[in-house]
């Protein structure tokens, strides 16, 4: 593997790469859960929405998926709460 | 406004007719009343919206629908607005998220 | 509190409303996005017919007729968090809580993404993005795009793109790492897309005729797969070749690929710079389920439904008293699918208020996601139907738990 796709991000929020994330998950054999907490991925600003699909293929190149239980726990709030809102069209 | 698609052979023309000013980083911009910040940007040949707060490396819309959080902007004021999901407005303010003076870590790290 | 309140006002969640008004009682419609319609909006192609499915007019027709009940659809509201307290679901948004005894969770699915090295840069985007760049906000995503990932999503976004008068370099393959597996293998790529040949052009249709029946010939298939490609809408789709990078100083410049073999391994020394100043990213798609999950909704892995999904019945109900589902929350699959569970969950709510009037209803409804899917245009797994069943399974065997823990 060359230098690039180590260096590659995975997580984009974190900038967690693809490097970081195989090591940590050979290193300590570790559930997507683990792998998570140990470097971050999945734990910034848009809740995992965007890597938690990779992540736990990284994680279950190592360990078993376990079907019954999502991976990768859902922590609320599951967008970041602002006050204020400019959504709605007003016509 | 170059790059708009404003016949297309199935759907409907679009009506550019109905324009609205902001600003961009204190640049006068014009876009189409309702049409995403996200878009009216773009057709202004606009892809950076932001830096990465720590690294500084540019980043533009990725998933376009609300998902990814990519697209963060600050408007009127108010920080971590997503350019994809927010119609546009006459006189609106908007800048670019900047990268942090001193690194640090998310909102979420004393959430785990 | 009387009033059910849907989350997503894409075709399920409007689907549900409208049925559920219909039935005489009052609705309300959270979404953050700025539209009605969800990921509707951005769809467009010729359906077996002739005829145009047009996304842009067929959530026009939904939201028209909500509005029309006298639904009540409160865009540009992100729901951060669901909880049930006292006996009723809490609904926690920017601004408001609302309460509700009936709270459907129609939030869609989400994309899946391939990681390239260099796919930060600003213009590298997911395929869905430029969709809803090209077919609702009608800008263009850049003049001259490279797809990443060939699949059914990419491939319906491909012509979208064309019919824009937007110029697709190419479409092709992820360079293989441990996250991009199947997507990165040829064998695998062309293993999927025979299953959806029906939709594919002709110079497909032909190629993944009976002739690729057996491993045999898939095989010889791959090895003497044009390395310039098959064209589709003119489009070159390049099976052996692979995105190893993507450059550019401060946006997007091109990509650079190279050749692999029938396993996907990189050939060295076949670099070649392509230029562009977008990419999409086609991954595939998969349940957004984040609301059912806080819930507290029991989970299953159902790889033909696109990932986890949260447990229910054929009605749409969840093992959690008074949350439903619906729409690609629960599976992924076209939105004709998603309309017609969403009148599903619609009748289950209704029937449940009513105190069980809308019985023989609910049993049509159930047989027409059936039909609906049977004669889907659109298939994103070809093994839908047996992910269906799984999940059916699931339930059942959960409740039979359920019982044993009441006896205990
Ligand atoms: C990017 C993308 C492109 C697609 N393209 C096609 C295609 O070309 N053809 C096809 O047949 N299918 C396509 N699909 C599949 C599509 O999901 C279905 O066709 C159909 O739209 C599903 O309907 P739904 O009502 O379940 O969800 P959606 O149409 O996705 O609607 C869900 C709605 O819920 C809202 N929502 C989600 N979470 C929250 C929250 N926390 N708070 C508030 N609102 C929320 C969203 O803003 C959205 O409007 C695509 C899916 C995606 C993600
Ligand atoms: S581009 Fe993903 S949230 Fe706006």
């Amino acid at each position: 593997m060359d230098l690039s796709d180590n260096e590659m991000i995975i997580c984009r929020c974190e900038e967690v790469t693809y490097g970081e994330l195989k090591n940590t998950a050979e290193t300590y054999n570790c559930s997507a859960r683990e792998l998570k907490l140990r470097t971050r991925a999945g734990m910034g600003y848009c809740g995992g929405r965007t890597c938690r699909s990779m992540v736990d293929s990284i994680a279950h190149s190592s360990t078993e998926r376990d079907v019954t239980q999502v991976t990768l726990k859902y922590q609320p709030p599951i967008r970041p709460v602002s006050f204020g809102s400019l959504g709605e069209i007003t016509k | 406004m170059t790059s708009r698609i404003i016949n297309h052979p199935v759907l409907d023309k679009v009506d550019d007719t109905d324009i609205v000013t902001f600003t961009y980083n204190n640049a006068e911009i014009h876009g189409l009343r309702n049409e995403s910040l996200a878009a009216a940007l773009l057709a202004n040949n606009i892809r950076t919206l932001r830096v990465h707060e720590e690294s500084g490396t540019p980043r533009g819309i990725y998933c376009n629908i609300g998902h990814c959080f990519e697209c963060r902007v600050t408007v009127n004021g108010l920080q971590g607005v997503r350019a994809c999901l927010t119609p546009v407005q006459e006189g609106m303010t908007v800048s670019s998220g900047e990268k942090f003076l001193t690194p640090v870590k998310d909102w979420r790290s004393n959430n785990e | 509190m009387n009033r059910v309140i849907v989350i997503g006002a894409g075709p399920a969640g409007l689907s549900a409303a409208i049925t559920i008004a219909e039935s005489g009682y009052e609705v309300l419609i959270l979404d953050e996005y700025m539209l009605a319609g969800g990921r509707l909006l951005g769809q467009l192609y010729e359906e077996e017919n002739g005829k145009w499915w047009n996304g842009i007019k067929e959530s026009k027709n939904l939201h028209d007729k909500a509005i029309a009940l006298g639904i009540e659809i409160r865009l540009g509201t992100p729901v951060s968090n669901i909880e049930k307290t006292d006996g009723s679901w809490v609904i926690y948004t920017d601004e408001e809580t609302y309460y509700t005894h009936h709270l459907l969770l129609a939030t869609g699915a989400a994309e899946v993404p391939l990681p390239i090295p260099g796919w930060t840069l600003p213009g590298v985007m997911s395929v869905g993005a430029a969709q809803v760049m090209t077919n609702v906000h009608r800008v263009k995503p850049g003049n001259r795009g490279v797809i990443i990932g060939v699949n059914v999503l990419s491939s319906a976004i491909a012509m979208e793109l064309k019919l824009a008068d937007i110029d697709v370099a190419c479409i092709t393959l992820p360079k293989k790492n441990q996250v991009n597996k199947e997507s990165g293998n040829p064998m695998d790529v062309m293993n999927s897309l025979l299953h959806v040949s029906h939709m594919a052009p002709s110079a497909f249709v032909k190629f993944g005729s009976k002739l690729m029946k057996n491993e045999f010939m898939k095989k010889m298939g791959i090895t003497f797969f044009p390395k310039s490609g098959v064209k589709m809408w003119d489009i070159p789709i390049m099976l052996r070749k692979a995105v190893i990078n993507i450059y550019g100083e401060n946006t997007v410049e091109g990509v650079t690929i190279a050749t692999i073999n029938a396993s996907g391994e990189v050939i060295e020394g076949t670099e070649e710079n392509i230029s562009a100043d977008f990419v999409c990213i086609a991954g595939g798609l998969y349940p957004l389920a984040e609301l059912a999950a806080v819930a507290g909704c029991p989970f299953y892995y159902i790889e033909e439904l696109g990932g986890y999904v949260p447990l229910h019945n054929e009605r749409m109900e969840t093992v959690l008293d008074g949350l439903y589902v619906a729409g690609n929350i629960t599976g992924v699959e076209g939105a004709k699918v998603a309309i017609s569970q969403g009148v599903t969950a619609g009748l289950a709510i209704a029937n449940n208020l009513s105190g069980g009037k809308q019985e023989v209803e609910i049993k049509e409804a159930i047989k027409r996601i059936e039909h609906t899917r049977d004669n889907a245009f659109i298939q994103f797994h070809p093994a839908v139907k047996e992910g269906k069943q799984k999940l059916q399974q699931y339930w059942e065997e959960y409740g039979q738990q359920a019982k044993v823990e009441v006896t205990i």
